[in-house]
């Protein structure tokens, strides 16, 4: 109040640098008003007033100096009571409606009482003496934010324009620092607001800029990147945490760090989102992410400011997945071939490099040694080495540790941890320890290959180059592979043991050569259904019957398996003693029908058809006798075919039994066609077109052979049939030359 | 082993019969199927295989037809069987099967 002014210009620069200073030192808006009201006063004013306009439009005053400490207390106290009223007379609201400061350089009474909030304002200004004043508005980017009012109380001076311009420079200073704090103060809410929900997520999320420098990071980034807190990433110099980790794409190849979507970003391309598999290089940990990076960009300047990189961990579900895919292409593999040691190599091919880096298979012999069948790396002179040890080191089935032990026991093992003197102590000598370090395994899984009731070798896992820790989801997923890979080994042994005795039951029920028939040419087939091949049913035999007479045979057993071959060879043995007894043919099938009735079991039936061939000067004469049995066909030299015979009974099953004879001439270049119903059935249609057409006469005989005529018939049935028989095929033709 | 290799039989019991409808293959994959649905039908005074939607049969259906065909003998039980399908009736007759069974124009055609 008494305190003698500066100089304006004096006063101006001073007062403007030091509102600079404090205006830039704080962001915290009511303290930045009171630091700038307070620079006012006493040099400037005896009281200033800063008082802002909020949202809805009222004004609330936010700070106030004074030089006479009776006066700043009370002030507050009657604003609080009688807030300003925004469409009132006061100076204030007039500025802060206009936006246009006003100097008041001589206030009367008179003048106050027109604008006070009230008697209690009015009588207040007049005890305080209030003589002059400059109100200027807070105006930022065209808004008013509120107004910067002195006042010069008392005796002093008063105000003058040169006075207005200063304190208008000074509220528009104000005013930036009042817009700055608030969208600063905006901008922390929407930051926190975000933080809360970034540091929350479950995706671990980090934000980089352009030097690659990570500018934020949640607790879940800093878990994933094996930093203890977010800000031992933040403040990690760029570039130093991706070689913490290996980091490969979905094929095992190793990503650089300019492939990852971050780098991409700030490099002008677009990205998807990038699968990768990473692998912790301190401790072998392996886990699966989807990494996606999204740029934030500057509105001005539309640059890329940061990427923003999400990661999502889909270890669990990728390797359920993989498992899953791994066992349904290993199924698809074992299933393929019957060729046990070439299926083998194929799942070792397999397991590399989904699950190891190495994958041998080794099967214990039928002398009981073991025997390496396979062995697969992806670099096929790393599979050199192994094949090196396997010659100079070969398993011994005594060895205490490892595939022996495994075979021995039957029992799955895991080593993640190998020690240099666990791997000494295993080798046989130097030059064996060199090769087994320079396989440079960090951990291993040997199973068993399992067939249900014995173990049939082993299954070895490594991991080496890839430092990837193998974990009990690998164990378990290679101990069903073991499983399943020992079952499909087992059955492949087993098929071969069956085939070879089917072969040897299928002799014994067919002829091994069927006799010479004067003037006639004699030709079969037989074609079994399916690949595992059981023993059919089907029969055929040609038997001398008597001078100048023979009997062809064609049957059909009912069924597969054991039975219907021990059916099949009573059938064939019992024909054969009535032929050689000459008994007519419906004689002989009812012999054959009594011996099936007296089968204990009673229900084996039989189809047979006999044709009697009697040489009669270039030709023959035929008697076609049919029991339940498709009829056989005659074909001329033409192509043309017609059914010959009967239909009767078959047999074992029910009485009585009808047995249809029908005799025929057979000839010279005529063909007899006697066949099981494989044939017709092999479509299933039953022959709607009628059974002579077999053969498909419109079809040129390319071979004129009786046995190329067979073939040429089993052909068009498989054809039929698509390629899949689903009964066997017998084919028994005579052919007069 | 797609659809074509499956037998549907709906079994429908009327007054005096039980009607076991054939849909599909009868062969060695399905003969069974026809035996376990044959099971418990003691009570019956007839029995009928309805064969008109059967595509097809082989001589191990033929065999289970026919020891359906038995149990009933023994049984004291009428049994019968519809047309069925060309293949079937072809079997059925190059067999000499039909002649020894009671073949119906429909299963529910009422017998003297």
């Amino acid at each position: 109040m008494s305190d003698p002014m500066l100089p304006t210009q004096d006063v101006a620069v001073e007062l403007l640098v030091e509102a600079g200073a404090v205006l830039a030192s704080s962001l915290d808006l009511s303290t930045t008003m009171r630091q700038v009201a307070r620079l006012t006063v006493p040099r400037l004013a005896d009281l200033c007033v800063i008082d802002l306009r909020d949202d809805d439009g009222s004004i609330r005053e936010v700070a106030v100096a004074a030089a006479d400490p009776r006066i700043a207390g009370p002030l507050e106290a009657l604003r609080r009571e009688h807030p300003l009223d925004p469409a009132g007379e006061h100076p204030v609201a007039r500025v802060i409606r206009c936006g246009e400061a006003e100097l008041l350089a001589q206030m009367s009474s008179s003048l106050m009482h027109s604008f006070a909030q009230g008697s209690e304002h009015a009588r207040f200004m007049i005890e305080h003496r209030y003589h002059s004043a400059v109100v200027a508005p807070l105006l930022a980017r065209g808004r008013t934010l509120g107004a910067l009012s002195v006042l010069r109380l008392g005796e002093s001076e008063s105000y003058e324009l040169d006075d207005l311009e200063l304190v208008c420079e000074l509220a528009r200073r104000a005013a930036m620092a009042i817009d700055n704090a608030r969208l600063y103060s905006q901008l922390r809410k929407v930051e926190q607001r975000l933080e809360a929900v970034l540091v929350n997520v479950a995706e671990a999320i980090t934000l980089t800029d352009d030097r690659g420098r990570m500018v934020f990071a949640n607790q879940a980034a800093a878990e994933l990147l094996g930093a203890s807190t977010p800000t031992e990433l933040t403040s990690a110099s760029p570039g130093s945490i991706m070689p913490r980790f290996l980091v490969l794409d979905e094929h095992g190849r190793e990503l650089d760090l300019e492939s990852m979507p971050a780098r991409r970003l700030f490099a002008g391309e677009s990205v998807e989102p990038l699968l990768v598999r990473n692998i912790v290089r301190a401790t072998g940990e392996e886990r699966w992410l989807i990494v996606r990076s999204s740029p934030v960009v500057d509105p001005e300047s539309e640059r890329i400011l940061y990427a923003v990189n999400v990661f999502e961990n889909i270890t669990e579900v990728k390797r359920a997945q993989l498992a899953e895919s791994f066992m349904a292409e290993a199924s698809r593999v074992l299933a393929s071939s019957m060729d046990y040691a070439e299926t083998l190599t194929q799942i070792a091919q397999l397991a590399v490099p989904q699950i190891a880096d190495w994958c041998a298979v080794d099967v214990l012999g039928e002398d009981g040694e073991i025997e390496r069948v396979a062995v697969h790396h992806t670099d096929p002179t790393r599979i050199e080495l192994a094949e090196r040890i396997d010659r100079g080191y070969h398993l011994d089935r005594d060895d205490p540790l490892g595939v022996p032990e495994v075979i021995r026991s039957g029992r799955a093992r895991i080593y993640n941890d190998i020690p240099p003197e666990a791997l000494a102590a295993y080798a046989r000598d130097d030059a064996h320890l060199a090769m087994l370090q320079a396989i440079g395994a960090t951990a291993v899984i040997i199973v068993p290959l399992a067939a249900p009731s014995r173990t049939l070798g082993a299954i070895t896992l490594v991991s080496s180059e890839s430092l990837r820790r193998l974990s009990h989801g690998d164990l378990a997923l290679a101990e069903r592979l073991g499983r399943r890979a020992g079952t499909a080994v087992e059955s492949a042994r087993l098929y071969t043991e069956r085939s070879r005795i089917a072969t040897m039951l299928e002799a014994a029920l067919l002829p091994e050569s069927l006799p010479q028939i004067p003037g006639a040419e004699l030709a079969s087939l037989y074609r079994a259904a399916g690949e595992l091949n059981d023993v059919g049913g089907d029969f055929y035999d040609v038997l001398p019957y008597g001078e100048g007479r023979w009997l062809l045979v064609i049957g059909d057993v009912c069924g597969k398996g054991p039975r219907a071959a021990a059916v099949t060879a009573l059938a064939r043995h019992t024909l054969r003693t009535a032929a050689m007894l000459e008994l007519t043919p419906t004689a002989m099938l009812e012999t054959l029908h009594r011996s099936l009735r007296n089968q204990p079991a009673g229900s084996d039936l039989c189809t047979v058809c006999l044709a009697t061939l009697e040489l009669v000067g270039a030709g023959a004469r035929l008697m076609v006798t049919l029991a339940g049995h498709p009829p056989p066909l005659i074909i001329d030299a033409d192509g043309e075919a017609a059914q010959v015979g009967t239909p009767g009974t078959l047999l074992g099953v029910l009485d009585p039994i009808e047995i249809g004879e029908v005799e025929v001439e057979l000839e010279r270049g005529q063909t007899l066609l006697m066949y099981t119903d494989g044939l017709p059935e092999a479509d299933r249609t039953g022959m709607q077109l009628g059974e002579q057409h077999l053969f498909e006469p419109s079809v040129q005989r390319s071979d004129p052979t009786l046995v190329g005529l067979l073939t040429q018939v089993e052909r068009a049935a498989l054809r039929r049939a698509n390629g899949r028989l689903r009964d066997d095929i017998a084919m028994l033709a005579v052919c007069m030359d | 082993m797609g659809a074509q290799d499956q037998l549907q039989i709906a079994v429908r019991r009327e007054a005096d019969r039980v009607i076991l409808a054939l849909d599909g293959e009868l062969d060695m994959a399905t003969a069974e199927q026809l035996q376990h649905a044959t099971d418990g039908l003691e009570g019956q005074a007839m029995v009928v295989l309805d064969l008109e939607q059967l595509q097809f049969i082989d001589s191990t259906g033929l065999r289970s037809v026919l020891s359906v065909l038995e149990r009933c003998r023994d049984r004291g039980q009428e049994f019968a069987v519809t047309r069925g399908s060309q293949q079937v009736q072809r079997l059925l007759g190059v067999t000499g099967v039909a002649k020894h069974l009671r073949i119906i124009d429909a299963a529910d055609e009422v017998l003297a």
